[in-house]
């Protein structure tokens, strides 16, 4: 009976004004307007600072175009000079990569908390590599230009240490994602510390190692073809020169290429990390 | 005698045999075809070590006229990077929209959007810094143009992936309703996404201010381009006080960074 009236009720508020259900989530972080809004006001305030000149550089939009219908007129007279350079940025990428990944997972070893459990280790190796990495690759690839001289070595050696500063830090942390009850219930067998590292840690950890290579791979080829602009040689020094002495057909070459080899890599990539997941 | 019990999967070891033969070969072919060597590393080392002792240590502050300079300029590098960030955010955020084909409007359209994304990413931020430079003339402002470039299309691939991940039901439900492609945004991707959009672009800010320091060094002007100058001018024990301020910054940053994404996250 009770019901029924409720039920004509409700009907009659309805028929009077269409009551709304609210669909919206009441649990919501307060904390993200707040982090929105001072995002935006901070955005503002970078660029009054900046005090760019739009004008100007609007007035000059149109010039992109032109820059890019000259890089669209590829010129092949250089190709194999273009080839041979695409070939060592790949080369430098990939050799600095074999290197890190050997380094990264000795010093990750280091670093993670649960494998040799002495903290002043692992606090010292990731502060050292923190460092590192805060440092731009470019800036170490300088460096080494001084030391060793122009050419792929100090590229190579360039892009190690901030390829083995990025995984000993991405490393240690997957490691540290193990649970602790396989690495107890191994130290109970008393197995040493390195075979419960290479035998319950690092299987583990290896679907992880795997992408975080990939995805390392990406930026490093990336970066390698950066590298050339300062003086390590490779694609990024031919797109560079030919850009300043206005050879665009050239440049725009090689920077198709720079774009091929950049998409294959992250094509690999994805169809790799599908494979793993399954 | 003691007999083993093989714990590893087969499949599982044939997986890493091939890996690793893959990766002697790379590592043989890569070798012979740079020249490199890690022992003109060793070889090099007391040249090196003299580099570090002498050019190097101890880091030596820059003229005193000069320090507000170089101070600014970190600052114009910060601006840089967050304003260029920001801005790509809020472009990304409606591309994405139709970069997604479960979520646009014109899912025809989704393909192209996600190819010219991908396009715009695969060209490193340096190249496209040396494109604009070109045509633009060198600046800040190109600097700004250069990292918002990249910056807009990783976040588009960022967003349009976030998107896909969580929230296909909703959007579903939504359209079966009838709702409106604003409705839809509003009430299903922004209160689901909102927390991935943002922790991704965290991640773009932090990427962005190497990046802008980079870009800095070729004509973008900010403390990439003051480091470039001490470097270039011999003066190594200021370029390394500068260069451990960049390592502040960046340490700085990615503190901050780190607590957002975590109250962001809650």
């Amino acid at each position: 009976m009770e019901r029924t009236i409720g039920n004509s009720a409700a009907a009659q508020n309805v028929s009077k004004k269409e009551a709304k259900i609210s669909v919206g989530c009441n649990q919501k972080n307060r904390f993200i307007p707040i982090f929105m809004t001072g995002t935006v006001l901070l955005t503002m305030i970078s660029l009054i600072y900046l005090n760019i000149d739009w004008l100007k550089l609007a007035s000059r939009v149109p010039q992109i175009g032109e820059v890019f219908c000259e890089l669209a007129h590829f010129d092949f007279s250089n190709i194999d000079q273009i080839f041979s350079s695409i070939l060592e940025t790949v080369s430098i990428a990939v050799l600095s990569l074999l290197y890190s990944l050997v380094l990264g997972i000795v010093f990750g070893m280091l670093a993670a908390r649960n494998i040799f459990r002495i903290k002043w280790l692992s606090v010292l190796t990731q502060s050292v590599f923190t460092f590192l990495r805060a440092v731009p690759t470019p800036v170490w690839v300088l460096l080494m230009l001084v030391c060793l001289g122009m050419g792929p070595e100090a590229g190579v050696a360039g892009l190690c240490v901030h390829t083995t500063a990025f995984f000993t830090k991405s490393f240690a942390q997957s490691f540290e994602s193990i649970p602790d009850e396989t690495i107890e219930a191994l130290e109970a067998t008393g197995t040493g510390r390195i075979s419960i590292f290479t035998n319950a840690v690092l299987p583990a950890a290896f679907s992880q190692i795997v992408a975080w290579t990939g995805m390392r791979l990406e930026t490093n080829f990336s970066e390698c073809a950066v590298l050339g602009m300062v003086g390590a040689g490779g694609v990024g020094f031919v797109i560079s020169r030919n850009l300043q002495s206005y050879e665009y057909g050239t440049a725009g070459l090689a920077i198709v290429f720079v774009f091929v080899i950049a998409y294959c890599i992250e094509r690999l990539f994805v169809a790799l990390k599908k494979k793993i997941a399954q | 005698m003691t007999k083993k019990i093989s714990l590893g999967v087969a499949g599982q070891k044939k997986m890493y045999t091939a890996f690793l033969i893959a990766a002697v070969i790379l590592f043989v072919l890569t070798s012979v075809y740079t020249n490199f060597n890690p022992m003109t590393l060793v070889k090099n080392g007391d040249a090196f070590w003299s580099f570090i002792t002498e050019d190097f240590l101890p880091p030596a502050l820059p003229k005193a006229s000069r320090i507000p300079g170089v101070l600014s300029s970190v600052l114009v590098t910060l601006a840089l990077a967050l304003s260029a960030t920001t801005i790509a955010a809020i472009f990304a955020f409606f591309i994405a929209l139709f970069g997604s084909e479960k979520v646009s409007p014109f899912p025809k359209f989704a393909k192209v959007v996600r190819g010219f994304a991908t396009f715009l990413r695969n060209i490193p931020a340096l190249v496209w810094a040396f494109i604009l430079f070109s045509s633009l003339g060198i600046g800040t402002g190109v600097g700004f143009a250069a990292l918002f470039i990249t910056s807009l299309a990783f976040m588009v691939r960022a967003f349009v992936e976030t998107m896909e991940d969580v929230s296909q039901d909703c959007v579903e439900s939504l359209l079966a309703v009838g709702a409106s492609f604003p409705q839809r945004v509003s009430q299903a991707i922004l209160p689901s996404c909102l927390n991935g959009f943002l922790s991704w672009f965290l991640y773009c800010i932090e990427v962005n201010i190497r990046a802008s320091t980079i870009v800095g060094m070729v004509g973008g002007g900010g403390v990439g381009l003051t480091l470039f100058t001490y470097i270039k001018g011999f003066q190594y024990d200021v370029a390394l006080s500068i260069i451990l301020l960049i390592a502040a910054m960046v340490i700085v940053v990615d503190r901050i960074t780190g607590r957002l994404r975590k109250e962001i996250s809650k």
